[in-house]
């Protein structure tokens, strides 16, 4: 499965008056294409922090120690803001957990939804062009290259012609396209609009803002005029317009027994002609865009889509596609073995290097020239060419070079918090030494741990290595037929970015094609209502619209259901369940409640005092839970058949200002160890998929049976089955 | 277990209105000393209203509530209602004895004039009662509410002793001695100690403010405590530590406790009894353990149906059951009300209902 998201490592401070607190302690995860992965852990637990890493919306207070979220070849905690601009609601979304708080109070829903879409319209402009311009660029470079390779009579003058002529064509091909799906939209649009008058009209339910609605009909039907979609009726269409403007108005003088019967007529002529249109064979806009930009011709008025697209397709092929392809392929065949090329020579300075990240005492000067000579080599290996972008390598250069300041840094900043501690020891012994008490209590000095950091840099070089080593493995043999199609779509989708301009009707019509997604219904009326004119359920199917407004990869839900009851929570679960499914989203869903997670999940992360200690499969964690923790949170929720008392969990989650040197939850956890108060328990794997932190899976533990009631439940469950009433 | 005999709390008929919203409408149940009393539904159902109806944080509209036998509560508009359908009467018949005209037509109109205004004189006298009743303050001190949200019902102005004390201050209680006494025992009574009474809500976390919210309700010494989603804002783990302190104080106080949520499975776990409550109408009441073995409202059924429950393999076999009242129920000619169908399992239907539900019944024994 394709790796969306990869955190590792991760570790995040604040810093308050009374000292640090430790709120992500070193955690690590990966989210693939298409899954749901959820955290589940206590208030304080470091969930919600995590997720709003991922986002950069961390408070000001907080300090990022270590670690990398990689998204898209992109360290998420070293990008800048503007950046950020792109990703934040664009590729990764958020739903927060009161609907109520997260929705503006004096705004129209309709105005909520379509802001974002607006105000990220330009911004999205601009990343296309800049994308297509510079992927063009190198393909233009490779292209010129790959003519050494194979004696083609052609130079390097045609390359570049063959480019300039690719992006004009594009361009053309977009702007056909787009008026095209204009007007094509905007027919379905009308469409959609007459069948609700219509169907008003017919339950004798005709409301105020009828009116509205048909002079948006007008303006909608009056949008398609387009030569592939309303053009021979386009007269018609134009008389029929007229006449229900004109119908309309006078039937609404009718004071009694209004029946709109000539209303419902125009209209139902303007549905036919519409949807008539809409069952028109699309054109090949890729070639006639082709034929426009060369051939100097109008294209044929007269002829039938299918013998047209034929045309068209010939025309392309034989002046321009053909060649391209080829040179294309070539080129990107070059390219691969080129940066094969450099990335073994890559291998080989990152291997020669490695070890002066090794030695006892590491020099600055001589880690920064190394760490600097290793950036060098990884990013001119790089391959700008490939549209899946290789994580690994991108991050590498800001990733060492953070890693290796934290180390410098942290001796420096070491030093001086030893420092500090001392002389507030002395201070606290002397307060003593006099006979009294202080109120206070000596903050142990937070020492960044040298070695620590130190094996991240070896870490991070060594993992460079590793997947250096499998790709140069993998060889210059790949499918690359395959690879020129994906570039020709990349480059086709970019290119439509830059022309995609978002209007604030185009916007509306998503808006309401949304809201419908998520399960609103009577769209037109309720897209003018303010949120407080929602019930809760409505209000954050609302807020699940707006975060997909811009069709984002990856959905953060910070424990969405919390503030709803058990049937609005039931049905905003399945409603996410399906947008997953239908849009193969990847999804974080963070929450307190297990129960929650059993239907949504197929990975758990179990988080307490800001460290994952239990990690797997859904059902493993359900059916084999390992951890204490786990067993905590599993006993301490009734279902409809517990009789017996709770298992709540005593106490409260440690105080981090002053994180407890053994296992965090050894204090509240009555199978506690004597080493749990001594050392911190490493993650043991219980199988491929599963891990949990505790001393108990040591061989040398003592045996612990699950507690009863988890065990009682998951039999009574399995002779149950789906079904209640049996 | 419940005392099954005495009747604590009796709910007649309560109905509230906010202008034309119906938030409560014809409630009736009975609670008895010393048991749980779970009131489940949506959000908007009405159940909170009902509680804060009961300890008088509003005026109701109409119906009764007796606390040990003694009205605390009443509403006059069933009262008004009934005059105005009278004084209709008298005119309906007054106008069909005039039509038809004779020598006894005006006897009788005199007659029926009498009775009529006997019947006001009666129905007047009523409302006097009931002003009178409802004015009565003292027992509402035996009612206790703990509310929700731990965080915006404490005052953060206040320490956490003014707040526990401040009831017994309005009750009219002035030795500072008895005050701090009786606050150090409710604090340790919900298992905090007593350095808590000089510190400020903020310096709490949520269970412990809930404790706190707690020790506010029992610090009154109450019969009767109206738990209103207690545990809703709280993390699962701090949940069962509060139903558990719930548990023990019932158990050492001899409490009776209204429990209003709607997470079922907490309700099924800490009720005796349960009334399943829909759109500001109680539609279904029995045993937490008949309710869920026999639900026989559609609508108590699609409760059921949502619980999640911590199993995927059950998890993905589970079927939503989604209640639409218009498809289920055809209330145009029979109208509906609460009926008893098995003993101590009272079921919001009609007629017709009624007889479905008695075949089924009868068909499972």
């Amino acid at each position: 499965m394709e790796k969306k998201l990869s955190v590792k490592n991760l570790v995040i401070s604040f810093r308050t008056p009374a000292g640090k607190v430790q709120a992500v302690r070193n955690i690590s995860f990966d989210l693939h294409k298409g899954e749901t992965l959820a955290i589940v852990g206590e208030s304080g637990s470091g969930k919600s922090v995590t997720s709003k890493a991922i986002l950069g919306i961390l408070a000001g207070n907080s300090i990022v120690e270590g670690g990398s979220i990689v998204y898209d070849g992109m360290d998420l905690l070293k990008v800048g803001e503007d950046e950020f601009y792109r990703i934040r609601g664009d590729k990764i979304a958020m739903i927060f957990q009161d609907p109520l708080s997260s929705l503006n109070p004096i705004m129209r829903i309709g105005k909520q939804l379509t802001e974002a879409m607006l105000l990220k319209g330009k911004a999205r402009q601009k990343s296309s062009k800049e994308a297509f311009n510079t992927t063009l660029a190198q393909l233009e470079k490779a292209m010129i290259e790959s003519l050494a390779d194979a004696k083609s009579g052609k130079n390097a003058a045609d390359m570049t012609e063959l480019c300039k002529k690719f992006d004009k064509f594009e361009f053309k091909q977009i702007e056909l396209e787009q008026a095209y799906k204009e007007a094509y939209e905007a027919a379905l649009e009308a469409v959609d609009a007459v069948k609700d008058v219509l169907f008003h009209i017919e339950k004798n339910a005709f409301e105020k803002d009828e009116k509205e609605t048909i002079s948006e009909i007008i303006r909608l039907s009056k949008g398609t005029k387009n030569t592939y979609v309303v053009s021979d009726d386009a007269a018609k269409l134009d008389q029929l317009l007229a006449e229900v403007k004109s119908v309309f108005s006078a039937e609404m003088k009718e004071k009694q027994n209004r029946t709109f019967t000539r209303t419902a007529n125009t209209l139902k002529e303007i549905q036919n002609i519409l949807e008539k249109a809409l069952e028109k064979q699309e054109p090949d806009f890729f070639s006639m865009g082709c034929y426009v930009a060369f051939s100097g011709k109008e294209v044929p008025k007269d002829m039938p889509v299918e013998k047209l697209n034929e045309m068209m397709r010939k025309y392309a092929d034989e002046t321009l596609i053909n060649e391209f392809r080829q040179c294309a392929k070539a080129g990107l065949a070059h390219n691969v073995k080129k940066y094969n090329g450099l990335k073994k020579e890559a291998l080989q300075v990152l291997r020669a290097n490695r070890d002066v990240f090794t030695a006892e005492n590491l020099d600055r000067k001589a880690c920064e020239a190394a760490a600097d000579t290793m950036t060098k080599a990884v990013e001119a290996s790089i391959d700008r060419l490939e549209i899946h972008k290789d994580g690994v390598a991108y991050v590498f250069g800001v990733s060492i070079k953070s890693d290796l300041n934290n180390y410098f840094e942290g001796i420096e900043k070491n030093k001086a918090a030893a420092k500090k501690h001392v002389k507030q020891q002395k201070k606290y012994d002397s307060l003593v030494k006099k006979g009294k008490q202080p109120s206070w209590k000596v903050t142990p000095s937070t020492a960044v741990d040298l070695d620590a950091a130190k094996q991240t840099t070896i870490d991070l070089v060594d993992r460079m290595i590793a997947h250096y080593e499998e790709v140069v493995a993998a060889g210059v043999e790949k499918d690359f037929d395959k690879a020129t199609d994906d570039l020709i779509v990349f480059f086709k989708e970019n290119a439509s970015g830059v022309v995609n301009k978002v209007t604030k009707s185009m916007a509306k019509y998503k808006a309401l094609k949304l809201m419908e997604e998520v399960g609103i219904t009577d769209v037109r009326r309720r897209y003018r209502q303010y949120p407080f004119e929602f019930s809760g359920g409505m209000r954050q199917r609302i807020v699940i619209a707006i975060a997909l407004a811009a069709n984002p990869d990856i959905l953060i839900c910070d424990e969405p259901t919390t503030a709803l009851d058990v049937t609005i929570q039931a049905q905003i679960l399945e409603l996410i369940n399906k947008l997953k499914r239908e849009r193969n989203l990847s999804i974080i869903f963070i929450t307190h409640d297990l129960g929650v997670v059993a239907n949504m999940a197929d990975r758990i992360a179990v988080m307490y005092a800001g460290k994952i200690v239990e990690y797997g499969n859904c059902e493993e964690v359900f059916y084999e839970p390992a951890h204490p923790y786990t067993w905590a949170l599993l006993s301490a929720m009734p279902d409809v058949e517990t009789n017996e008392r709770l298992e709540s969990i005593p106490g409260t989650p440690p105080n981090m200002i002053y994180p407890p040197v053994g296992d965090a939850f050894a204090d509240r956890n009555k199978y506690a160890l004597k080493i749990d108060f001594e050392m911190q328990p490493p993650m043991f794997k219980i199988s491929d998929t599963h891990s949990a932190a505790t001393w108990l899976l040591h061989p040398d533990a003592p045996k612990v049976e699950l507690p009863k009631i988890i065990t009682e439940r998951i039999a009574r469950m399995k002779t149950k089955g789906g079904n209640y009433n049996a | 277990m419940p005392n099954q005999g005495e009747t604590l709390l009796r709910v007649e008929h309560l109905c509230q209105y906010f202008g034309k919203n119906k938030a409560v409408d014809d409630v009736s149940f009975e609670v008895k000393k010393g048991e749980v009393f779970g009131l489940v539904g949506e959000s908007g159902c009405g159940k909170t209203t009902t509680g804060r109806s009961i300890i008088k944080l509003y005026d109701i509209t109409s119906g009764n509530i007796y606390f040990r036998n003694e009205r605390i509560a009443a509403g006059t508009l069933s009262y008004k209602k009934n005059m105005l359908e009278a004084k209709k009467k008298f005119q309906e018949e007054k106008k069909a004895l005039e039509a038809a005209g004779g020598a006894d037509s005006k006897k009788k109109i005199a007659e029926k004039k009498a009775a009529l205004d006997k019947y006001l004189a009666e129905q007047k006298e009523q409302i006097k009662f009931a002003v009178k009743d409802h004015k009565r303050r003292r027992v509402v001190t035996e009612i206790q509410m703990i509310f929700q949200d731990p965080i915006s019902s404490l005052d953060p102005r206040m320490t956490v002793g003014d707040i526990i004390a401040e009831g017994l201050v309005i009750r009219g209680e002035k030795d500072k001695q008895k005050i701090n006494k009786k606050v150090y025992e409710a604090l340790e009574m919900v298992g905090l100690v007593r350095e808590h009474a000089g510190r400020y809500p903020h310096e709490f976390s949520g269970g412990q403010r809930q404790r706190i919210g707690v020790a506010r309700a029992v610090v009154m010494n109450p019969e009767l405590i109206i738990a209103d989603e207690p545990v809703s804002a709280l993390d699962v783990s701090i949940q069962a530590q509060v139903i558990n302190l719930l548990d023990d104080l019932r158990e050492k106080m001899g409490l009776t406790i209204i429990f209003v949520a709607h997470d079922l499975s907490v309700v099924k776990y800490y009720s005796d009894r349960i009334g399943v409550m829909y759109f500001g109408k109680m539609v279904e009441l029995a045993d937490s353990d008949e309710l869920f073995k026999h639900p026989l409202h559609p609508y108590t059924r699609s409760l059921l149906s949502a619980i999640p429950m911590p199993d995927p393999e059950y998890e993905k076999q589970r079927q939503r059951i989604t209640y639409v009242p218009l498809k289920e129920h055809d209330y145009s000619v029979d109208l509906p009300s609460l009926r008893e169908v098995s003993p101590g399992h009272f079921v919001h239907c009609n007629d017709m209902e009624f007889k479905k539900i008695q075949e089924t019944l009868a068909k499972e024994a």
